[in-house]
């Protein structure tokens, strides 16, 4: 027999209270796990829509805190375009708007004949043909929402095309968005002549260094302008740091929820068996090792709502990812850090719920304890 | 060559509560020889518990001092340790931990010591072989009759080999054969092992087992006396 002995005999006897903490705890670290699942799948997901493009940077203006770019003449890519170093660069523009009775989808306007476009895998139909063509394509996800194939019509705003063509892209979000020309992007939103991101390809033969200094030259020939790589550009944009800070929010909620739970807990079992500890206090038991018992009784109860938690929050980020709203534009990424992070979030949990009911076992004398019937 | 000092020298012991409201012990002195078999008597309230508490380091006296084996008991930095190398208990409600069998209740001590895993329970075995009961080792404290529960709490008490062992109304939740088989067995483990026993009981009988009896009134010692064991020792 040894002290977990004791601690796990402790926690089997009071089993209800121990399951109803348990699943107090599971659902906290559920909300950690799926939330910060989602929030770093949203960031993933911003990521990889620059990375299949095969952009190394993206220029936007630095006053740019809204959800999206604000937009900027595309005369500045044209001279991004002509800088040493930059292999191509496209204008972008993209916008949320309502197509049909859908949810609001995100648009985006890319620079016909540019590298932009070379990333999709077309499984129906074709490329438009000219910047001020009326046709659209649609990722694979936003057809199957709308129900739509190659020649069929799509209302976007109060303007309607036709579907030119159907795309998959290894960007997720991509396949659930809707693309069509710079030109008819900007007729559409009524920006003639703007863009929102300008994306570029970089001579991988200019390194780091070559890199380090191009941003440089950008930030002197345009001061209010800043140059991003994808990773920074996901970091730095307002959605995804909102989406984050909910997250944490959130799961900061939960926890200290869970928190309250244990210390709830772990102070009724002190305050029931004040006399066994005042029993254990004086057949020679010292108050390092009440406390040692109680943190291992709080922290054990927490590590299993921990493990539990973890895997409701994995099934939950399963069943998110097939909804419609996610389906196809958010892949959930509960990598092992967030696992590990769960975990030690857990551990810690029963470490804050258990160190003052372990405090107050600990600091009871003997014989106070023994009155305790 | 000096005589070594008393197990127990109490002097001038006083225990007040509520801020000297109640005194439960009003100037007690008395000192206990090793290898002692000594009765505190008196009835429910004139102290008896309080003084076994002071003795046992579970408390400590308002004033006066404490001294065992000549080491004054307010020297003593680590009282827990003290009590664990030192002192057994035996309570009038057994006090086993209930979630845990006969076996486990008596290595729960033994946890203090650096003894492993299996010599804590080889050790716990050969106690509760010594107490009858070897065949009740994996038996919960609910599923043992109450002279056995006792039993396995004198087993427990013995965990650690202490000097001396302390007995709070042992048999106060006992019927009368249960009552004697433990009063046997503190007999048999005084004889045997040679050690210090100190009962506290309102039980004339049960006083009658040892050797000497302290009787109490009022937080004061009526007489010390020789008790009808003491010509057996």
């Amino acid at each position: 027999m040894s002290l977990l002995t004791i601690v796990i005999k402790n926690l089997r006897h009071r089993r209800t209270r121990s399951l109803l903490t348990v699943v107090g705890i599971s659902v906290g670290i559920a909300a950690v796990v799926a939330l910060t699942g989602l929030a770093n799948g949203f960031q993933t997901s911003w990521e990889e829509t620059y990375r299949a493009r095969g952009v190394d940077l993206i220029v936007t203006r630095v006053t740019s805190r809204t959800a999206l770019p604000t937009p900027f003449p595309s005369t500045v890519v044209d001279t991004l375009r002509a800088l040493p170093g930059v292999t191509a660069a496209g204008g972008v523009m993209a916008d949320l708007m309502s197509i049909e009775d859908s949810p609001t989808m995100l648009v985006t306007g890319w620079e016909t004949n540019t590298f932009l476009w070379k990333h999709l895998r077309i499984d129906q139909g074709r490329l438009p043909d000219t910047e001020r063509e009326p046709v659209v394509m649609l990722g694979a996800i936003t057809a199957e929402a709308l129900k739509k194939k190659v020649g069929d019509p799509v209302q976007i705003d109060t303007e309607r095309f036709t579907v030119c063509g159907i795309f998959t892209s290894e960007a997720l979000s991509e396949n659930g968005a809707v693309v069509m020309s710079l030109g008819s992007m900007q007729a559409l939103t009524s920006r003639d002549g703007m863009v929102s991101f300008a994306n570029m390809k970089i001579d991988p033969a200019l390194g780091p260094d070559g890199v380090r200094r191009l941003r440089e030259t950008i930030a002197r020939m345009f001061p209010n302008f800043q140059s991003f790589d994808a990773s920074q550009v996901s970091q730095a944009n307002i959605a995804v740091q909102v989406s984050k800070a909910m997250s944490l929010g959130t799961s900061l909620i939960a926890v200290a929820v869970g928190a309250v739970g244990v210390m709830n807990t772990m102070l009724m079992s002190v305050f029931e068996r004040m006399h066994e500890i005042g029993v254990l206090l004086a057949i020679g038991w010292r108050r390092r090792r009440i406390m040692t018992m109680i943190l291992l009784e709080s922290m054990l109860l927490s590590l299993v709502g921990g493990f539990v938690g973890i895997a409701i929050g994995l099934a939950a980020l399963g069943v998110l990812e097939w909804t419609p709203v996610l389906h196809g534009r958010i892949a959930p990424d509960a990598s092992p850090l967030v696992i590990l992070m769960a975990l030690t979030v857990s551990v810690a949990l029963g470490m804050l719920g258990g160190l003052y009911p372990a405090w107050v076992g600990a600091r009871m004398s003997p014989s106070t304890g023994l009155r305790h019937e | 060559m000096t005589a070594p000092p008393p197990l127990i020298d109490a002097r001038n012991l006083t225990r007040t509560f509520d801020n000297g409201a109640v005194t439960a012990l009003g100037g007690v002195s008395f000192t206990v020889a090793e290898g002692d078999f000594v009765s505190i008597m008196g009835p429910s309230g004139c102290g008896k518990s309080s003084l076994l508490n002071l003795i046992g380091a579970l408390d400590t006296p308002t004033s006066g001092q404490i001294h065992f084996a000549g080491r004054d008991l307010r020297e003593v930095r680590d009282l827990a340790r003290f009590r664990s190398e030192t002192i057994g208990f035996v309570f009038q409600s057994f006090h086993l931990l209930p979630t845990l069998t006969a076996l486990e209740n008596v290595q729960v001590p033994m946890l203090e010591t650096s003894l492993d895993r299996a010599a804590r329970r080889a050790h716990a075995m050969a106690l509760l072989h010594a107490v009858g009961l070897d065949r009740r080792l994996h038996h919960l404290p609910t599923k043992l009759s109450g002279g056995e529960r006792q039993r396995v709490a004198i087993a427990r008490s013995l965990a650690n080999g202490p000097r001396l062992l302390l007995a709070d109304e042992p048999t106060g939740n006992l019927d009368t054969a249960s009552s004697q088989v433990v009063l046997d067995l503190l007999t048999r483990i005084h004889r045997e092992r040679g050690m210090t026993i100190i009962t506290v009981t309102h039980d004339a009988i049960v006083a009658s087992a040892a050797a000497r009896i302290i009787s109490m009134l009022d937080g004061q010692i009526l007489s010390d006396s020789a008790g009808s064991a003491a010509g057996g020792k």
